[in-house]
């Protein structure tokens, strides 16, 4: 027939399946999690006030005129219109526009973050809360180069080491964050944000290097106005 | 016979699962017990309630290092920073040398080094 011998293979895989299923809630002893850590904003705001973009100093001005891929980016115009967009989108600020022919009473940054009647003023003019200022820097850098690499013989099966070229850019951005009261002038905040991000390539985009370091930033920039999240892992005990 | 065979097997197998399973769930007042239940609600994301039951672990065994790393995790998870550090730093102190508290404790001093920074708070949440 064979059942009996079917019956009995089946009996024997018993300790096997009891032995299994032990093991799992003992073997689970840690559990990898993902936290999502609130993060308080910086400014300590309604939520709902007037904000005024003002422009900023643009640090690597200077260099535009030799650098032909820095002229490649309005990075006053790019900058305002991607703070002004993420602002609006994902808070409850009312983002309030200056007048275009505005202009900076210095190229200081601390000079800047002085001028305590110039943003009264800006704050009076536009009835913002909040004004927003400071500085920006983006630079593309040529990381081209010689680079260590590992090789792997297919003659003797040996591993040696090789200098190989790798063409890279690099994408740098600063920023230098000043809020201000809107009504008082005073200076609420200063705070700076940096970025570096390399690409594979000598002809990188540099427009695209700019957002990529912009949106890299975009939580941190954000949680100086709103509360905002940050993932992380963590392990926990299970038994 | 033959329907009733795999049957059996199957029965079997549930009874041993459920056995596993429910073995810490049988003693209510144990740390092990508060620390099981507190570690599947965290996994559902349910972080005050896991933090109230590795708070409870930790009360009943003030020396296992493993409530006191869950406790910090979960007042993490609920922003309770300057908390999360205390109970790190002890859970560090009863076992030195367990990987995964190390790991942890590193990864949220880093945050923790750069949350200060910018908020200049020693003390996170409320």
């Amino acid at each position: 027939m064979g059942t009996p011998a079917r019956w009995r293979r089946g009996l024997a895989l018993l300790p096997l399946i009891a032995a299994l299923l032990l093991a799992v809630p003992l073997g689970a002893g840690v559990s990898q999690v993902r936290l999502k850590l609130p993060l308080k904003p910086r400014l300590p705001l309604r939520g709902n006030e007037k904000i005024a973009i003002a422009p900023f100093i643009v640090v690597t001005d200077a260099e535009r005129a030799r650098d032909r891929r820095l002229q490649n980016v309005d990075l006053q115009a790019e900058f305002s219109r991607f703070l002004k967009k993420q602002i609006s989108k994902k808070t409850k600020l009312e983002v309030i526009e200056t007048p275009a022919d505005l202009k900076l009473p210095s190229q200081s940054l601390s000079e800047l973050g002085r001028a305590t009647e110039f943003w009264r003023s800006v704050g009076a003019g536009t009835g913002a809360e909040i004004v927003v200022s400071g500085s920006i820097e983006f630079r593309v850098e040529d990381r081209s180069g010689y680079k260590t690499e590992e090789y792997v013989s297919p003659i003797n099966n040996q591993t040696y080491y090789r200098q190989v070229y790798v063409e890279q850019t690099g994408f740098l951005f600063d920023i230098v964050f000043l809020v201000f009261d809107g009504r008082s002038g005073e200076r609420l905040l200063q705070d700076e944000f940096k970025d570096f991000r390399q690409t594979g390539g000598r002809r990188a985009d540099e427009l695209a290097g700019l957002f990529e370091n912009l949106f890299s930033l975009e939580n941190q920039i954000l949680n100086l106005f709103v509360a905002r999240e940050r993932e992380a892992d963590r392990y926990i005990f299970t038994n | 016979m033959t329907v009733r065979r795999p049957t059996y097997l199957f029965a079997l197998a549930a009874i041993l699962a459920s056995a596993a399973g429910c073995g810490s769930y049988s003693r209510p007042e144990s740390a092990e017990t508060q620390l099981s239940f507190g570690s599947s609600v965290a996994k559902k994301g349910l972080w005050r309630e896991a933090a109230f039951r590795f708070q409870q672990a930790v009360a009943k065994e003030p020396n296992n290092a493993r409530a006191r790393n869950n406790l910090a995790v979960a007042l993490e998870a609920s922003g309770e920073y300057a908390r999360a550090l205390t109970e790190y730093k002890k859970a560090l102190e009863l076992d030195p040398d367990d990987n995964y508290i190390r790991r942890n404790y590193a990864r949220f001093a880093e945050f923790y080094t750069s949350y200060t920074r910018t908020t200049g708070k020693t003390a996170g949440g409320s």
